[in-house]
């Protein structure tokens, strides 16, 4: 049971809270701790630290050509901001279908990486566009963290029970590159990706692909790297018999489970389906074409 | 009064209110988790969380000795009464008595201080069990040998057309002619299977019951759909007389049959006692999944069909499987219900369907909105789909030739009134069609059916009250539909007021008479018919005093604009007030409704067997949905994009309640259809027992809905010839959704619900791996089924 | 041990000595008596616990009330004037948008917050923008006509 609460106001102040208080553990938009302990999975921390006072933590915007985030930064600002679906199209593509219309106003950036959850939307772009976050504690200062490093298992971070997701940083991106994210979904709001992809594809002058990055949401502990899928684009032509081939190579190697959601035969079949269509927004994109917000819709009118 | 209208003209067209709408609006509504009680304790229940087990030992003294804890009951607490719904088969005890049957079964219950306190005490309660092997099959339970769910169901009462054997809790036929000669004779025989999965109703307002006694007597406050149903079974099992018993419901937030029948009145009334202080219990959404004993039947459907090489349907035989659960609850009457629907509405000269209601350890089904309808009708409108390809004609057209037309007769000789069934077809059809061309993977399918409208006793209160204003007063239950607070539009019309010149009392067992509840989609059916009856009585005492006041014969007057007057003559008139003005001086304004429910439809039903009362259909509604939709043929995710749902029912009395059923009923039958339907462990227990994993459509995924009325009236119906119109909405659409499926990727979906997994694998191996679909139809494989 | 919270709903502050653990939702129920606002799930699925704060939807199921200190909270009862219903509730009443009556207040909610950044959505924007909110009686359809109706009133187009 939560005896104490503090809602601090500067970093400094939720830091020295978290670094004296063991129990303490921060909360953001609440969106998932709150739910989880009302289901009785895990009950709330004996101590919270509010941070959704901290007006730092909810700078965002373009610096130096890149998108940087504070923690509190909502999935409501991002999914509406023209620079994210200009330049980081597929952080814009997770954010936008997160939840419903008040989960996206009041769940964060922050909340979303930290609470590691293998489903998380964000996590899988952040991993693409090959974002940092960092980590900053009491007396140690702070710390990059690549997002690709930052989760370890379901619920659980690299980052110490002292330490503070403050920002998180999205570099800019290579020119003549493209990104999306699909998920498979059942329903087209409220939902959790049954299994999702993202991809950040960079073409060479000649159209053909010069590099790609693939990460896959709800087949593993946590959002994976596709290194075998990524392997099977390298200089390939930008096209579905491409895409299809490293879509298969990322499946052959996924150990995806069975759970309420789909057969374990299914999901392996369906991140086929949905890292080919993830390749056909990201390949798009990267040629200029417009794929509307969010591409999951678009995606799976597709015939790929 | 309607003063401002001028003589003669008729009321301008208004869009209905609903009396309750303000203050539901407004939030003032208040619900019953809303109610404020002084000294209010808190229930939790203590559910059983395993599916089958024998209880070794309870203990409860840890609990007890708990802070704040008031009360802890038991089974041992408790009168040892054996009850049943609607008393088929007295199978199950308030609390559990030595055996536990299902994940969700109450053992016992605590009142505390604080709901945090009674969590705390639920927990700290220990008990141990020996589990028992789970019954989770039902063919398998209806082998020699298998496991019991009721060991002791030889000694159990039940009603005597039922003969409750092994895991049998009912079985029940409707046949008519020789269907096995027929088939045998017949030139094309096509057989298949179908599996439906269990579903939930899944109201948003979760169950929630208050009680508190006063000397002698309690008041419990109950989101029930059935307060008069719930006040009997509570006297029943706390032996006590249903007078000093009041059931009343503040607003209800929702049913779907979820909150029919008889579900924790007993336990928190039984609390409340104990305790000596009022008590409330609100159900977790979790405990919402797990508790109430109200689910859709989990169906295994064999049917078999001769036809000719015309198409004309010449036999039929079906063997329907419903998993009734732990309890068999009113199963045995919805086997009929299933059987009948399994007919359909079509002509055919040969019948015999059997339906067997079978005990497993599951979540007990019931009736939840338009029971059974809506997995048989996907069933056996896919069938027809499957017949009319069969013989290389159009599905419009097979039905064309099959569905039944006036005069023609039903699965028990019962002749139908008008062509509401071609005719919803016709135009669902031509509706669908102006859609437009269909893009890649785009399909339209369709699906006909009916609904039985349900006659039972129900009672109403007219008065007009001193200044010519109106009161309802009646038993009947609004759950959502409006149908009770439509009741003024039918006593207005009799009165010559204006809807919003009458109140209504209602859904409080102290206050109005009998009715049956919101249920079977009855309440206007039935309470409409007695507040037209009340009204007409009214009708005559208003007229006699005006036939006095204005000294002309009742014969010269009517009613209408708010006043009484001679027919032709505008100016001898006296308004409504007026008269009622006088009435408070002398023989007050005071009537009574209620009359014999209309008779069921001549029939012959003596080839039935396990008759309970739906070997006819009273006053069916006839109706046709058809579906556009898109499939993603590499996901199996099926988009509806358009559902249009022709239905006959006898006549619209309020066109915004009426349209308001048929788009709430057609998307709860597509969540029903495509996204929801529960998952079981291999355990027994529900593995998405949350909103997250059983997933209601949103308005994000609902598609556009065209609803078309068409009206044959009904000799024996309702109110102006209606018929029911609550249930009917949702039986169609599934059906129509999987034969679109099917015309989209060629592979037919056997399983309900259809979820995309289920459908990619249709699409993929061309059938949906119901390894039994198109076995070969033969004798019942049961040993059990005579009673082993 | 219990904080003071203080906090204005619908218009008038309050205060309640809560513990830290309490939702939104219980405190506005149970400690300020503001039943209007309903719980109809324990995940944040239903969105029958909605309400605004500061303008913002929030399922208040699922939100600590001592996060919502010094807040603006908004709801259902604090839509209408006292002469006049909202005209998203009045469209709501008159377009037949409102059957059991759970869902309304949390679906209004949804819906003012919806048309605060949209004055004027298309009717995809406007199922998108319900999706948060659970109906089983009305299959939304009714509903979305009647946001559609009240944005057009409340634009100016039509009386």
């Amino acid at each position: 049971m939560t005896t104490r609460f503090a809602a601090p106001t500067t970093i400094e102040a939720a830091l020295a809270i978290l670094s004296a208080d063991r129990d303490a553990r921060p909360v953001a938009g609440g969106t998932d701790l709150v739910v989880a302990a009302r289901q009785g999975r895990k009950p709330l921390p004996a101590s919270i630290v509010a941070i959704d006072r901290i007006a730092e933590l909810a700078q965002h915007g373009v610096s130096d050509r890149a998108l940087v985030l504070g923690g509190l930064t909502t999935h409501d600002w991002i999914a509406s901001s023209a620079d994210v679906a200009a330049i980081w199209a597929a952080l814009a593509d997770a954010a936008s279908i997160i939840g419903s219309p008040a989960t996206r106003a009041t769940g964060t950036i922050g909340g979303n990486l930290m609470n590691a959850s293998p489903a998380a939307e964000t996590t899988g772009p952040l991993i693409v566009l090959g974002a940092n976050v960092m980590l900053r504690a009491i007396g140690r200062g702070s710390r990059i963290v690549p997002v690709e490093g930052l989760a370890v298992a379901p619920g659980r971070t690299v980052a110490s029970a002292d330490e503070l997701l403050t920002t998180v940083i999205v570099p800019p991106q290579p020119e003549n590159s493209g990104s999306a994210y699909v998920r498979l979904e059942y329903r087209r709001a409220m939902e959790i990706a049954v299994v999702g992809a993202a991809a950040r594809v960079t073409l060479s002058d000649d159209g053909r692909i010069a590099a790609a990055r693939i990460a896959l949401t709800s087949v593993a502990p946590t959002v994976v790297r596709a290194p075998e899928a990524e392997a099977a684009l390298a200089s390939g032509t930008a096209d579905p018999s491409t895409f299809r081939a490293a879509a298969e190579a990322a499946a052959a190697a996924a150990q995806p489970i069975d759970d309420v959601r789909a057969s374990a035969e299914y999901r392996r079949a369906m991140l086929v389906v949905v890292v080919a269509r993830t390749l056909a927004a990201a390949v798009a994109r990267a040629r200029g074409e417009a794929i509307p917000m969010p591409a999951s819709r678009w995606a799976h009118g597709q015939e790929v | 009064m309607s003063e401002s209208q001028g003589e003669g003209a008729e009321p301008a067209v208004r869009p209905w209110i609903r009396p309750d709408g303000q203050a539901k609006a407004t939030g003032q509504a208040h619900y019953t988790a809303d109610l404020a009680f002084s000294g209010l304790a808190h229930a939790r229940l203590l559910l059983a969380g395993r599916v089958h087990a024998r209880i070794i030992r309870i203990d409860t003294a840890r609990a007890r000795a708990m802070p704040g804890v008031l009360a802890i009951l038991t089974q041992d607490d408790v009168p040892e009464r054996r009850y049943g719904s609607f008393d088929f088969v007295l199978d199950r005890t308030l609390f559990a008595r030595d055996v536990v049957r299902f994940e969700g079964e109450v053992v016992a219950a605590v009142a505390a201080l604080t709901p945090d306190q009674a969590a705390a005490a639920v927990a700290a309660i220990e008990v141990d069990y020996a589990d028992l092997p789970p019954v989770l099959d039902v063919e398998a339970a209806l082998q020699p040998g298998s496991p019991l769910v009721h060991d002791a169901i030889a000694t159990y009462a039940h009603d005597l057309n039922l003969d409750p054997a092994g895991n049998l809790a009912g079985r029940s036929t409707i046949v008519k002619g020789d269907a096995a000669g027929a088939i045998a004779a017949a030139p094309i025989v096509v057989s298949e299977r179908y599996v439906a999965d269990m579903a939930h109703p899944v109201p948003i307002e979760p169950h929630t019951v208050t009680a508190e006694w006063s000397g002698d007597r309690v008041t419990i406050q109950s989101s029930t759909q059935v307060p008069f149903y719930a006040r009997t079974k509570t006297a029943e099992v706390l032996e006590i007389p249903e007078h000093r018993i009041r059931v009343a419901v503040s607003h209800l937030g929702g049913g779907f049959g979820g909150k029919c029948d008889f579900h924790f009145e007993g336990h928190v009334a039984a609390l409340a006692r104990a305790a000596r202080r009022p008590v409330r219990l609100v159900l977790s959404r979790r405990e919402e999944f797990l508790a109430p004993d109200k689910v859709t039947h989990a169906m295994v459907v064999d049917i078999e069909t001769g036809l000719n090489e015309d198409g004309t349907i010449l036999a039929r035989r079906a063997r329907l499987i419903l998993d009734c659960g732990a309890y068999a609850s009113d199963t045995p009457i919805l086997g009929q219900v299933a059987s009948m629907m399994i007919a359909g509405p079509y002509r055919i000269p040969h019948v015999d369907i059997e339906a067997l209601s079978v005990y497993t350890n599951r979540t007990p089904s019931g009736s939840v909105r338009a029971p059974t309808g809506p997995q048989a009708c996907w069933a056996v409108e896919q069938h027809h789909d499957v017949l009319a390809a069969r013989v290389g004609l159009d599905p419009v057209e097979f039905r064309r030739r099959n569905l039944v037309r006036d005069g023609d007769e039903g699965p028990t000789r019962q002749r139908h009134e008008g062509n509401g069934a071609v005719e919803t077809l016709e135009r669902a059809v031509a509706a669908i069609l102006a859609g437009g061309p269909l893009g890649p993977h785009e399909a339209i399918g369709v699906a006909s059916g009916w609904w039985f409208s349900a006659p039972g006793p129900s009672g109403a209160f007219v008065r007009i009250e001193g200044d010519g204003s109106g009161r309802i007063v009646t038993g009947a239950q609004e759950n959502g539909t409006g149908a009770v607070m439509a009741l003024p539009i039918l006593a207005a019309e009799e009165l010559g007021m204006r809807p919003e010149d009458f109140a209504i009392t209602y859904q409080d067992t102290d206050a109005g008479p009998y009715d049956g509840g919101s249920s079977g989609s009855q309440t206007t059916f039935n309470n409409g018919r007695a507040v037209v009856e009340a009204a007409r009585e009214v009708r005559r005492q208003l007229l006699e005093l005006a036939a006095v006041a204005l000294e002309a014969s009742v014969a010269d007057l009517e009613l209408r604009d708010g006043h009484a007057g001679v027919v032709g003559s505008p100016d001898r008139r006296i308004s409504i007030a007026e008269l009622a003005a006088t009435a408070h001086g002398g023989a007050l304004l005071l009537a009574r409704g209620s009359g014999m429910p209309p008779e069921a439809p001549e029939h012959d039903a003596s080839m039935c067997v396990g008759r309970l009362g739906f070997e006819s259909f009273a006053a069916p509604t006839f109706f046709c949905h058809a579906a556009r939709i898109r499939v993603d043929p590499a996901t199996g995710i099926v988009r509806t994009l358009k559902v249009v749902a022709a239905t006959d029912v006898g006549r619209v009395l309020n066109e915004t309640g009426a349209l308001g059923q048929m788009t709430g009923g057609v998307v709860m039958a597509l969540g029903n259809a495509t996204t929801e339907g529960t998952v079981f462990g291999a355990d027994g227990r529900q593995r998405n027992a949350s909103l997250l994993d059983y997933k209601l459509l949103t308005s994000a995924d609902a598609p556009e809905i065209e609803a078309i009325f068409v009206e044959f009236p009904a000799s024996n119906g309702g109110p102006r010839g209606s018929k029911g119109v609550g249930e009917p909405p949702i039986v169609a659409t599934a059906g129509a959704v999987a034969n679109a499926i099917a015309a989209a990727t060629g592979a037919r979906v056997r399983r309900l619900p259809m979820t995309p997994e289920r459908v990619w694998r249709a699409v993929r191996t061309g059938d949906d791996g119901a390894a039994e679909a198109n076995a070969p139809f033969g004798p019942v494989p049961i040993g059990a089924a005579a009673g082993g | 041990m219990p904080e003071l919270l203080q906090l204005t709903v619908d218009g008038v502050a309050l205060s309640a000595a809560i513990e830290p653990d309490r939702t939104l939702l219980r405190v506005l129920r149970d400690d300020l008596g503001r039943t209007g606002t309903k719980e109809g799930c324990d995940d944040s699925e239903c969105g029958a616990c909605m309400v605004l704060i500061d303008g913002r939807p929030v399922n208040s199921c699922s939100y600590l009330a001592l996060q919502a200190a010094g807040c603006e909270v908004t709801t259902v009862e604090g839509l209408a004037g006292v002469e006049a219903l909202h005209p998203l509730q009045r469209a709501f009443l008159e377009g037949g948008g409102i059957q059991c009556g759970f869902c309304t207040p949390g679906m209004l909610i949804s819906a003012v917050a919806l048309l605060a950044r949209d004055p004027d959505p298309s009717e995809d924007a406007i199922r998108d923008g319900l999706a948060g909110n659970l109906c089983r009686c009305t299959g939304y359809q009714p509903i979305v006509r009647a946001v559609q109706r009240a944005a057009a009133e409340m634009r100016g187009e039509t009386a």
